[in-house]
């Protein structure tokens, strides 16, 4: 039996913050995989079915920065909702795939649950 | 010895009149003096020699005298002429040339610039004649002149290219330097020391084979583009340096122009700029590596307080704690800086973080091999012993006096790739209980230890004493990202 599709991918390098944010969606009521970097995301993403929304940092080391690999998730799995976090600043809608959220570290949690929630379709 | 009516300096202007017989002369003389013209008596050829050395303005000789012997002084004297000058001689002679002697003939033929005149003599004939001989002789002096001043400015400028010269070469700059098209046809000494190639072989175009072939078709571009508007030129590239290697260079060019505003010539120059390059990419780098640095210790105080919150009963609970985890973390951090935030050495974090825990001697044993730990290897383990030391004063084997913690740490040289393995091991304390659930302290060693070591860390709560493991590639202690 398939699981519901209601896991949330964090991707972030630093494990203190991708900590911080596997409990935020642990608190939300979500299941989480982790990733360190892009590629690592990627794996995950092939080797699962129940991922319903990618939640990455944008600089990481590898082969691609966060909005590489939202833009790519957002291509491939259009059925994924993403939110972009990060510390950098000067990051413009037109940098984001169409439907996706950013947020800024540290992260507003409350937003953030919000935004989870919405996005797949339960209520608040 | 000459009898003279005029003062050396005006010897240039004046009349020299060699005619020994009779009164010749002394009418001669007369005349001469009565339109205001100066006049030397000269007593013989070699006198008159001498006056044509001494730059007389004008001879005037009779036929007679100038046929007489002299061992060839005047033909001398006339030959030792500077380029400039030629004599105007004017020759008395005693009547038409079917009369004259060869000898006196050849004589007047020698003299190159002799005009005749028959006597008896005409006062106004002579005053003509030798109006019009100082005449040309005064235009001789001009143009003498004017040849002294082109020498002079050729020496000038002689000079002001070896000032130049000089300057150019004593300077720690290349310079170079091209005409208006852009040909380069000089280039100073530094140039020649920095590349160490043949003079003359970067002539023309040939400089650019002297560039990195990367930045060729960049610093034509450039330099096309100052050669056709005349706007100065300026850019960093590589030059190929004797040794071998590439150096960054600055090449900067002006142009010099003309009254009319036209490119006459343009002057550049090279500035090594290669350490400067090289600093510059290091700062760079250190920048990339302090952000990375900041924004982990940023992440760590945030985990610290962010996870004491959940976790603390009361606030109090929740202030003690993040004061004393805060305070480790500033200590661990002074430490870093003062390493430079390059490498410590894993002893020294150990005995930094265990060193406020240390009641008494024999509480810890610690024992491990001498190895380095990168900045956040050593920030993460100094956390996390602090977290374990605390928990074992709290709760464990620090909780009684009759207990102790070992800590040991070894590389395993046997396995592959090399690993590492570090171990707190609990003794003599009261029976371990499993806590109900994770704090920062367990999390903080379980997940973020384990991550930056790259590795897998354990905890154990065997009832007979707290054990915590770590296990890692002993590349794990160093790694960045």
């Amino acid at each position: 039996m398939s699981q519901p599709r209601n896991a949330v991918l964090v991707v972030e390098d630093e494990i203190l913050i991708r900590m911080e944010a596997v409990d935020m969606m642990h608190d939300a009521g979500f299941r989480t995989y982790e990733a360190k970097s892009a590629d690592a995301a990627l794996a995950t993403l092939n080797g699962t079915s129940d991922i319903a929304i990618l939640f990455t940092d944008v600089e990481m080391p590898g082969s691609m920065n966060g909005l590489k690999l939202a833009a790519h998730v957002s291509a491939t799995w259009p059925d994924i909702r993403i939110i972009v976090a990060s510390g950098i600043l000067g990051v413009r809608d037109a940098d984001l795939p169409p439907g996706a959220r950013f947020f800024p570290k540290p992260y507003p949690t409350d937003q953030i649950i919000d935004a989870l929630h919405q996005m797949t379709g339960d209520p608040a | 010895m000459t009898d003279r009516s005029a003062a050396r300096d005006d010897l240039a202007l004046a009349v020299a009149i060699l005619a020994p017989r009779g009164r010749d002369a002394a009418v001669a003389a007369a005349l001469l003096d009565k339109v205001g013209i100066a006049s030397v008596q000269a007593r013989d050829l070699p006198a008159l020699a001498g006056l044509v050395g001494a730059t007389i303005g004008v001879a005037l000789v009779t036929e007679e005298a100038l046929v007489a012997a002299d061992e060839g002084l005047l033909q001398q004297a006339l030959a030792d002429q500077p380029s400039w000058s030629d004599v105007p001689f004017i020759v008395l002679a005693n009547g038409t040339s079917r009369h004259r002697s060869d000898r006196a003939k050849a004589r007047i033929d020698a003299l190159q610039n002799g005009v005749v005149l028959s006597r008896p003599l005409h006062a106004e004939e002579l005053v003509r004649a030798v109006r019009s001989a100082l005449k040309a002789r005064a235009r001789q002096y001009e143009a003498r002149d004017r040849m002294h001043e082109l020498q002079t400015r050729e020496a000038q400028l002689h000079d002001s290219e070896a000032k130049f010269h000089a300057i150019a070469d004593s300077v720690d700059q290349m310079i170079w330097s091209t005409r208006p098209d852009g040909f380069h046809d000089y280039y100073n000494h530094r140039w020649y020391e920095f590349t160490g190639v043949p003079e003359g072989s970067t002539d023309g175009e040939a400089w650019a084979g002297m560039f990195h072939p990367d930045d060729q078709d960049r610093t034509w571009a450039r330099w096309r583009q100052s050669l056709e508007t005349g706007q100065p030129y300026e850019i960093e590239y590589r030059l190929r340096h004797r040794s071998g290697e590439y150096r960054w260079v600055l090449g900067r060019a002006k142009p010099v122009r003309d009254a009319t505003g036209r490119i006459t010539r343009w002057y550049g120059s090279c500035t090594d700029i290669n350490r400067i390059k090289v600093v510059e990419e290091q700062l760079q780098l250190m920048l990339g590596e302090m952000n990375h640095r900041v924004k982990n210790s940023m992440a760590m105080v945030h985990s610290i307080v962010s996870q004491t919150l959940r976790q603390a009963e009361t606030l109090d609970q929740a202030r003690m704690s993040i004061q004393s985890r805060i305070g480790i973390m500033a200590q661990a951090h002074d430490r870093l800086v003062k390493a430079t935030w390059t490498e410590t050495a894993i002893t020294e974090v150990v005995e930094a973080a265990l060193g406020p825990h240390r009641m008494s001697a024999d509480r810890f044993r610690v024992a491990g091999p001498d190895l380095a730990l990168g900045s956040k290897q050593a920030l993460a383990l100094t956390m996390a012993l602090h977290e374990l030391a605390t928990n074992a004063m709290k709760y464990g084997a620090l909780s009684v006096e009759t207990g102790h913690v070992q800590v040991r740490w070894d590389r395993d040289d046997h396995a592959e790739p090399i690993g590492f393995r570090l171990s707190w091991q609990e003794h003599g304390g009261p029976t371990v209980t499993p806590p109900r659930r994770q704090g920062f302290g367990s999390r903080m060693i379980e997940q973020a230890l384990a991550g930056y070591f790259d590795g897998i860390a354990e905890l154990d709560y065997d009832p007979g004493g707290l054990r915590f493991e770590l296990t890692s590639p002993l590349t794990g202690l160093t790694q960045q990202d």
